[in-house]
């Protein structure tokens, strides 16, 4: 299961997570101005909430990393030498 | 070991140059591109699963699909999704059915990325046409994918099932046969 952390002191209480959110993971409360964690076990790691977030308050653990199909071989076998 | 870097880098040019190519058109001719590319999805995802196994359940349909997409060397990781509030994952609606799919590993995202093109344009409504076209084999239904969200390292989709639309060539055990 993905686990998803809010750091509740970095959040400006923009509620951009909780509006890009798919699966609805985000509560967002209206007096306190602060977004919480309210359905871990949804997130999908899609990782928008953490590349939108202005304050870089979320973090994602134990989540599936894309493969990266396309990194360039050529690229790395010229740097390699370098290294 | 040289095979394979050279496959993979041949893929990689061919990926990026689709991407470029989907890009432009939809510059070019608008909204048509999406049909045109989804056609083209649906023509691939039929030809992939002919002589696939058929089945009237959409869970199982999904795993022949998976089935289909390794036979074919095909890395589009995908898996059936249940959020807190669905009852069951298969959710029924009149004649249609719907599933939400989640989907991680996407070489379409990766080559979009590559050049920042945006996603949801004509290249993902093609692999969207291609689970339409699979279907159509499978199960003997015309189904849509819809995207509900794309996401930079996993897309949500919902895929429908119409019950209402049966393929008229249809036959169990060998798909239709166009």
């Amino acid at each position: 299961m993905v686990d998803i952390q809010l750091h509740d002191q970095s959040c400006r209480g923009c509620g951009m997570c909780a509006d890009i959110c798919p699966t609805r993971v985000f509560d967002y409360d209206d007096e306190k101005n602060k977004a919480s964690i309210r359905h871990a076990e949804d997130c999908i790691a899609c990782l928008s909430c953490a590349y939108i977030c202005p304050s870089g308050a979320i973090t994602h653990d134990n989540y599936r990393v894309v493969k990266n199909f396309y990194r360039d071989l050529t690229f790395c076998g010229k740097m390699e030498k370098f290294l | 070991m040289n095979d394979i870097t050279e496959a993979r880098a041949s893929l990689q040019e061919a990926m990026n140059f689709l991407g470029a190519l989907a890009s432009g058109i939809e510059q070019a001719i608008g909204q048509s591109a999406t049909s045109i590319s989804f056609l083209a999805g649906k023509r691939l995802g039929m030809q992939f699963s002919t002589g696939a196994p058929t089945t009237d359940n959409i869970e199982q349909a999904l795993k022949t699909i998976r089935d289909v997409l390794v036979k074919f060397d095909c890395l589009w990781h995908f898996e059936p999704f249940k959020p807190h509030d669905r009852a069951s994952m298969v959710a029924c609606q009149g004649d249609e059915e719907d599933i939400l799919l989640m989907y991680s590993d996407c070489m379409i995202r990766q080559s979009l990325f590559k050049f920042g093109h945006a996603q949801q344009g004509s290249l993902c409504n093609m692999m969207n046409g291609f689970f339409s076209g699979a279907i159509r084999n499978i199960m003997g239904y015309e189904s849509s994918l819809t995207i509900l969200h794309a996401g930079e390292n996993a897309c949500l989709k919902r895929l429908t099932v119409n019950r209402k639309t049966h393929v008229d060539d249809f036959h169990e055990n060998g798909g239709s046969s166009s």
